[in-house]
């Protein structure tokens, strides 16, 4: 079937009009939450600038040869090792990690531009002519590859992109055709592990479900014993792990379980985004007029916090917005990816996809009260140039590859 | 099973399951916390941020019965920095304008370093008003330094008066607890006035609604100030004493240990109230009153004790006229009642002293030079219940109703006072004896004194002894008069002639034991006493009142440790009635 010459079918307007509607809330968002506060002067102006800056960004990458981008695989991920090096060397610490590098005015995070790196050079590694992830030796290859940056990133400590990093991988892993056996061997712990945070009941229940997937794998009986094993170690040393985390970290978790035990504290960010978001009620209390964000109660709302804004002055209506616009660009980067021919070109496409999807569902999660504070920003919202600039090269990425989506490169 | 497939539609399902349930149940959570919680959230989120803010209310002033101020409020200045936008390079200048050491506002901020940095702290309170115009003069240049203004007490009016109208201290954690009325940093009434008019003074505090954020920094009015409520002045109080008066009285004790109080005998109100040594309220105005107070609280003078109506003494010789009263009254002293005084009464086997020979005597003589050997007689025949009963009618032995209170009862004897002291049978009647010349266990305070002067220069009737007479209402300045009770112990007039007659010639006759004090244009009468002190030196009694024909003041002074009441105390009355009387005439003339 040739290619239709309508427009639509060389750019996914679903995406970008969705795109521009979540930037042009989060800049309404910056302005309600900074222009009282004295602190935050000029975020607004800064942050459009980065909006257009980043439009100008995503239309270059649309437009760049699609061929482009699997030849920058090794050399956007050498050079992303590179800066996540130079930031531990020369970094400045923001809140307990050492995730920010200035070079001269401008100030960016690595792990945000490490990202691309990463996504390509996955992509890249999982389309190769060896490289089987349900082979043993091309698995650690992977592996290899994969945990240079994220341990890098945990060194920092941002345990936020770490996360994010993971679900990136495994996300990649699943769409290149692991054995869900694997994926399942992998997920169970970590699934169990969160589970016993929320005490015995979610932890029976999560291994119940455990007990359920190891039947409809049928493997053999000492396989099945060995992992119900791990399972239970892994809940086990939750407490031993719990130690490595950072004193903030810790705390976080503690208050996420339980945001009530230190109102004026960890967990005042918490309630305070809650008492936000809730009040607002179906229509929310109007632009500017949100009382919890015109009087700065959230500290430093317009970055992680940046749903609370729109949750408190456009209520039910604009937080929903939001969600279901999210959920459109989802589902489209995934009917993008299932289009695509190029496998290369799809696994980029699921790597932006699961960026996005994980960002949006920790960081409204945390919102929500519903999971821990782990300190990410919101996609397209949350004021910052770096994940602004970088989600928008992706995303233009993403769209390069659906007007090829037809070609094999 | 388990596909090895690139992209299958199993992982897309997979996936987009994934994708449906975080969508599902964000809706959900939202749906939950905007529309089913809503209520609770928006009442929580109220409450975070409209802060009530009470505006303090001008506390009452006090003035005295023809309206001169005695205590009003003035303006104290203190400096503030709120450090979230000051400059800190500004230090030096301001510790030289203040004239503070180097590094006082750099300590000060470093103490207060953890409140919130939009929080104003208190750098210097009581800046001169030199100052003050400085500073607004460089406003410009000096950001987040500001002069606050706070009302304190004004007590330049020449007269000190600490014992009638107290002090203000912050309120404490325990009073808080018991009165929503105030606030932390609130000043509450401790002694005197202050305290006992408290609840009239304070009047009601105002309150503006502000909206705040989480840094409790002010952004603005709530509702543009439409729920707002502007405070209520306190009421002031009109005082019953006389200015000119007071100020002779508390000028007369200057170096003496006492108490005067002076009554108009008509009306019971207090035109002169002193307990000396005093307390400077001076010093409670600033607001470092904390160590005065406890400097206070260690002086062996107690100073800070309330003399006039807290400490009890024997009347002495002024408490015979009130056996007089009752020897006229039970029929014993007839026209021919007498005793011949050879300096003394024999008792039994003891012979109790009197001051001289006064050989034959009658009640007008035995006031008149305050033969001790009458008296002795008298209270025999009278005994000990009908005297009790009868010290009771002139208001000794209780509490008068004073309206600043902080009385004490005295001391009545009676017979069960004795057998509780003494054990039963255990006292013979000699103890009567004593009581008949006011010494012994009987113990009054000079404001009991001074009621009973009242009352046998007015016959008996009086009303409680008060010290103010009217409330000026805070928001209306209506004059409201307040009621005190009448008192009138309904004696035939005959018998407080007979006993007036004798405390004027006390005075007025050259044999008089005050006749030092005697002025050629009012009558005044009077009664001198000295009071026996086991612990040293005897206190001088006086009790008087003038014009005899029509009396407008009657006094009590006692003067501790000075000996016979004519020399020391008697002349401090005579200023004091002769000052009032003066008074009283240019008020007259004025009018």
């Amino acid at each position: 079937m040739k290619g239709s010459h309508k427009l639509s079918d060389k750019f996914d307007f679903t995406i970008f009009f969705s795109t521009m509607l979540l930037i042009t809330i989060g800049l309404l968002g910056i302005f309600s939450a900074t222009n009282n506060n004295p602190t935050a002067q000029g975020a607004f102006q800064k942050q459009f600038i980065m909006a257009l800056v980043a439009l100008v960004i995503f239309f270059i990458t649309y437009f760049l040869p699609a061929r482009l981008y699997k030849s920058l695989a090794t050399p956007s991920y050498i050079l992303s090792i590179i800066i996540l090096i130079a930031v531990l060397l020369m970094g400045h610490t923001v809140y307990g990690a050492k995730s920010w590098i200035n070079l001269g005015p401008i100030g960016f995070q690595p792990s945000e531009f490490a990202k691309i790196g990463f996504i390509f050079m996955l992509s890249y590694l999982l389309t190769g002519e060896r490289r089987n992830p349900n082979n043993i030796k091309d698995f650690l290859v992977l592996m290899f590859y994969s945990f240079i940056p994220i341990i890098l990133i945990l060194i920092e400590p941002d345990m936020g992109t770490v996360i994010v990093y993971l679900f990136i991988l495994i996300a990649m892993l699943f769409w290149s055709g692991i054995d869900l056996f694997y994926v399942f061997v992998t997920l169970s712990p970590v699934v169990v592990l969160f589970a016993s945070f929320f005490g015995i009941a979610a932890f029976l229940l999560a291994m119940i479900i455990v007990f359920a997937l190891l039947l409809y794998f049928k493997r053999n009986i000492f396989i099945n014993i060995s992992i119900v094993i791990m399972n239970m170690a892994g809940a086990y040393l939750f407490d031993y792990a719990f130690q490595f985390l950072k004193p903030h970290q810790q705390k976080r978790i503690e208050t996420f379980i339980n945001p009530t035990s230190d109102p004026l504290g960890a967990g005042y960010n918490i309630l305070q985004a809650q008492l936000a978001i809730g009040s607002g009620g179906i229509w929310g209390k109007g632009f500017l007029k949100g009382n919890q964000t015109q009087l700065s109660f959230i500290p430093k709302q317009w970055t992680d916090f940046i749903f609370s804004v729109p949750g408190e002055e456009f209520g039910f209506i604009g937080s929903v917005l939001i969600v279901l616009l999210f959920t459109i660009i989802f589902i489209r980067l995934l009917n993008i990816a299932s289009q695509i021919n190029d496998k290369f070109e799809s696994l980029v496409v699921v790597g932006v996809l699961t960026l996005l999807l994980t960002h949006f569902t920790i960081n409204i999660g945390m919102n929500l009260g519903v999971a821990p504070v782990v300190g990410i920003p919101l996609p397209f919202l949350s004021y910052g140039g770096s994940s602004l600039i970088i989600n928008m090269f992706l995303l233009g990425v993403a769209l390069n590859f659906y007007k090829n989506r037809r070609e094999h490169t | 099973m388990s596909d090895q497939v690139f992209g299958s539609s199993l992982r897309k399902k997979i996936f987009l399951a994934i994708i449906t349930v975080i969508f599902v149940s964000f809706v959900f959570e939202l749906s939950k916390m905007q529309i089913l919680e809503y209520k609770d959230y928006e009442v929580k989120s109220s409450n975070n941020s409209i802060k009530k803010i009470p505006i303090k209310a001008p506390r009452g002033i006090f003035f005295d019965r023809n309206f001169s101020v005695l205590v009003s409020n003035k303006p104290s200045y203190t400096l503030t920095i709120t450090p979230a936008i000051y400059d800190n390079n500004k230090d030096e200048i301001i510790e030289k304008i203040l004239g503070e050491k180097k590094d006082f506002v750099k300590n000060i901020l470093y103490k207060k370093r953890w409140y919130s940095k939009y929080l104003a702290r208190v750098i210097k309170r009581n800046v001169s008003f030199k100052n003050v115009v400085w500073f607004e003069e460089h406003k410009e240049e000096f950001p987040g330094v500001k002069i606050t203004v706070e009302m304190q007490r004004d007590y330049s009016f020449g007269i000190n008066g600490s014992h009638i109208f107290g002090y203000l201290r912050e309120i404490n954690a325990n009073q808080l607890k018991d009165n929503k009325e105030y606030s932390m940093g609130d000043y509450i009434g401790v002694q005197g006035a202050e305290r006992a008019y408290e609840k009239h003074l304070r009047g009601q505090k105002g309150y503006h609604y502000i909206l705040v954020d989480s840094k409790r920094k002010t952004i603005g009015k709530y509702l543009e100030g439409k729920n707002d409520k502007p405070p209520v002045k306190g009421d002031d109080l009109l005082f019953t004493i006389d200015y000119n008066t007071q100020k002779v009285a508390e000028k007369l004790f200057k170096n003496l240990k006492g108490s005067v109080v002076a009554i108009e005998p008509e009306t019971g109100e207090i035109l002169a109230l002193v307990s000396s040594p005093q307390f400077n309220l001076q010093e409670f105005a600033s607001f470092t009153s904390r160590k005065y107070i406890r400097k206070l609280s260690v002086d062996p003078e107690k100073p800070l004790f309330n003399r006039a109506t807290k400490s009890i003494y024997p009347p002495g010789s002024t408490y015979k006229m009130l056996a007089g009263l009752l020897g006229l009254k039970e029929n014993i002293i007839t026209k021919n009642y007498a005793v011949v005084c050879k300096g003394g009464y024999q008792y039994g086997n003891r012979f109790f002293k009197c001051t001289h020979h006064h050989g034959y005597t009658n009640l007008r003589k035995a006031i008149e030079q305050s033969c001790n050997t009458y008296f002795y007689k008298l209270i025999l025949d009278i005994g000990l219940e009908k005297w009790y009963d009868f010290s009771k009618k002139f208001g000794f032995g209780k509490k008068t109703g004073y309206d600043l209170g902080n009385e004490s009862v005295g001391i009545v004897p009676n017979k069960e006072y004795y057998d509780r002291v003494y054990g039963r049978n255990k006292w013979g009647k000699g103890t009567l004896l004593s009581l008949g010349i006011g010494q012994g266990e009987l113990s009054v305070t000079t404001l009991q004194l001074a009621q009973y002067a009242a009352m046998l220069a007015n016959f008996g009737k009086t009303k409680v002894p008060h010290i103010v007479k009217a409330f000026l209402v805070g928001n209306t300045n209506l004059y409201t008069p307040i009621k005190y009770a009448e008192i009138n112990n309904n004696l035939p007039v005959d018998y407080y002639y007979k006993i007036r007659e004798a405390m004027l010639r006390v005075v007025e006759s050259p044999e008089g034991t005050a006749h030092n004090i005697k002025l050629p244009n009012i009558k005044i009468a009077g009664k001198t006493g000295t009071s026996q002190n086991p612990h040293g030196k005897d206190h001088a009694v006086f009790i008087a009142f003038a014009p005899y024909e029509n009396p407008k003041i009657a006094v009590a002074v006692l003067v501790e440790n000075a000996g016979f009441g004519s020399t020391h105390a008697a002349p401090i009355a005579q200023k004091i009635i002769t000052t009032y009387l003066d008074q009283l005439k240019n008020n007259a003339s004025g009018i």
